[in-house]
């Protein structure tokens, strides 16, 4: 089982992006489950996004405590609790302007940033950097594949469905350390 | 349309399963984190895929005095709410059941302020298990898309009201496979409501006056009578459903029971998280099993009072705490055991109440410390 889990801030996207992402699995014949907890349906507020992915069906209804991936929207999380769980073999992906290298205190993960808000901005989606993400995500793991990302983001957003592609594609080209 | 499969929320699966039942009226009123399946329903009516009237009262209390007065027209009736809007209900959901209005309502499990929270905690509506509701709790959003149609057929056959009920984020904001069966099938299934007594002018009848102290307690009694139904007729439209569907629970699942030396027991999501425990346990070689409560009103004495004569040992896992009384569930798996012989040592757990996460590793933890220790009559607090 792959288990995934994306920590944002309210209004960010995270949670629309574990959705996409979700669909996109079920899409390539996995079963999925994707949910999101959250303190009242507020903008700013820490968001969590889980994901697992699996060959059969998923009966687990508890939180990540281990994640395979770990996609942190905000940087500004990271002193919270968003890396607990994560060791050597956890792929974190910071929506970052700044290197790898900065995130390196942090701890030993396999480290990958973004700089998701350039690429949004460049695809005329002011601070929404969900499909951005969500196209490095699909480079790091190799799944799902791109074309079917891209398919699913152009079915559920919900405007500028050629910008959130575009977005998509970027994130999948520019993942930096991938 | 016919049977397919989709990628649905455990809340709109509900939808889907109201939209397939064809209610008439509907009333709401919105609240976190029950909300998507009203804005779901809602969708569905301006689709021209639910033909309702969607009602927007002031609050709670106010919706399900709709539901009642609508529902004793004759008509079938849904609402939806969650925790703070179950509480405001409280007065209405007693008429309702009196009034023998059939209503269905879906909760999503929420805490109860104060102190204000949103997270999966079964109190709310486990608080209300004495309103003369029948009660489903739900572990996927398959199962409460399927419940919401099995409890239309058994609640208009016992002229009772029901809630099929789930927990907050955990199911309701879960994004799962759902199959979402075809109209015929549900047509096949469930007939339309066409109640002997109803309010209808040109009928002329009448509910709500005043009643002497043996009219009062016939009615009681009737209400009863009623509910001892309920095990059996729920036992059947699931097996009915199970043919039509495949898709079957039964009012209570045993899941590796046979030849089990120590048996879980809990409701709602917990039990999918279960599941993975007890087969990680079984792999090392214990022989534990899992009762999964799925109807709690009426509860199923007599099923419980089975299933676990010959155990040695039942773990209950309640995520709901009343003070001064405990987890619900340890109280009534104990009250349905009394005076059996050969009954089981009880161990009451309080897990994950507020919403705490509990994990397979947390479950596992449980049972080795139950295999430990001597049950006490108090329900113990976990982590």
């Amino acid at each position: 089982m792959l288990e995934i889990r994306f920590q944002g801030r309210g209004g960010q996207g995270a949670q629309t992006a574990g959705y996409i992402l979700a669909e996109a699995f079920f899409q390539t014949g996995k079963y999925v489950q994707a949910f999101s907890t959250y303190g009242g349906a507020r903008r700013g507020t820490p968001v969590s996004t889980f994901i697992r992915v699996d060959d059969k069906p998923i009966r687990l209804r508890c939180d990540i405590e281990k994640p395979n991936v770990v996609v942190c929207f905000d940087p500004s999380l990271l002193t919270g609790n968003v890396l607990n769980g994560a060791d050597e073999n956890t792929i974190v992906l910071i929506n970052s302007q700044k290197s790898r290298e900065y995130f390196r205190e942090y701890g030993n993960f396999k480290l990958y940033t973004i700089d998701g808000l350039d690429i949004a901005r460049k695809n005329n989606l002011g601070r929404i950097v969900n499909s951005a993400l969500i196209g490095a995500f699909a480079k790091l793991l190799n799944a799902p594949e791109l074309k079917v990302v891209e398919q699913v983001v152009e079915e559920l957003s919900p405007v500028k469905k050629a910008e959130n592609i575009r977005a998509c594609q970027d994130g999948y080209l520019q993942v930096a350390g991938a | 349309m016919t049977a397919h499969r989709k990628l649905l929320s455990g809340n709109h699966a509900v939808s889907y399963g109201v939209m397939l039942a064809k209610p008439k009226v509907i009333p709401v009123y919105p609240i976190t984190p029950q909300t998507p399946i009203l804005e779901k329903i809602t969708e569905l009516q301006t689709a021209g895929e639910l033909d309702a009237d969607i009602m927007t009262a002031e609050s709670e209390h106010s919706a399900m005095a709709a539901c009642i007065t609508a529902s004793l027209t004759g008509v079938r009736v849904f609402t939806a709410t969650a925790s703070q809007g179950l509480m405001l209900m409280h007065e209405m959901l007693h008429y309702a059941s009196g009034a023998r209005a059939p209503i269905i309502m879906a909760n999503v499990n929420r805490t109860i302020g104060s102190p204000w929270a949103f997270w999966p905690d079964q109190t709310d509506s486990l608080a209300q298990r004495d309103c003369g509701w029948i009660q489903y709790y739900c572990e996927t959003g398959q199962e409460s898309l399927d419940t919401v149609i099995q409890a239309f057929k058994v609640a208009e056959q016992v002229m009772l009201p029901a809630m099929v009920i789930h927990e907050a984020f955990y199911v309701s904001h879960s994004v799962e496979p759902v199959e979402i069966p075809g109209q015929e099938t549900v047509d096949e299934y469930l007939p339309p409501f066409t109640p002997e007594h109803r309010l209808d002018p040109a009928i002329g009848e009448s509910w709500g006056n005043v009643v002497n102290q043996e009219m009062y307690y016939r009615h009681r009694q009737d209400m009863g009578r009623a509910m001892e139904h309920v095990c059996d007729l729920a036992q059947k439209a699931d097996q009915a459903w199970q043919e039509l569907t495949g898709r079957g629970y039964g009012i209570m699942e045993e899941y590796c029971c046979d030849d089990a030396k120590v048996v879980l027991a809990t409701m709602g999501g917990l039990a999918g998280t279960a599941r993975e425990a007890v087969d990680i346990l079984r792999q090392k070689g214990l022989k534990v099993g899992l009762l999964k409560v799925k109807l709690f009103r009426p509860f199923p004495v007599f099923q419980v009072r089975k299933i676990l004569s010959a155990i040695p040992k039942v773990i209950v896992m309640d995520r709901n705490y009343a003070p001064g009384t405990g987890g619900f569930l340890h109280q009534e798996i104990k009250a349905a055991l009394y005076g059996l012989a050969n009954s089981p040592e009880v161990h009451g757990y309080l897990v994950g109440v507020g919403g705490v996460n509990v994990s397979p590793e947390n479950i596992m933890d449980l049972v080795n410390r139950a295999m430990a220790e001597t049950a006490f009559p108090e329900s113990v607090w976990v982590g």
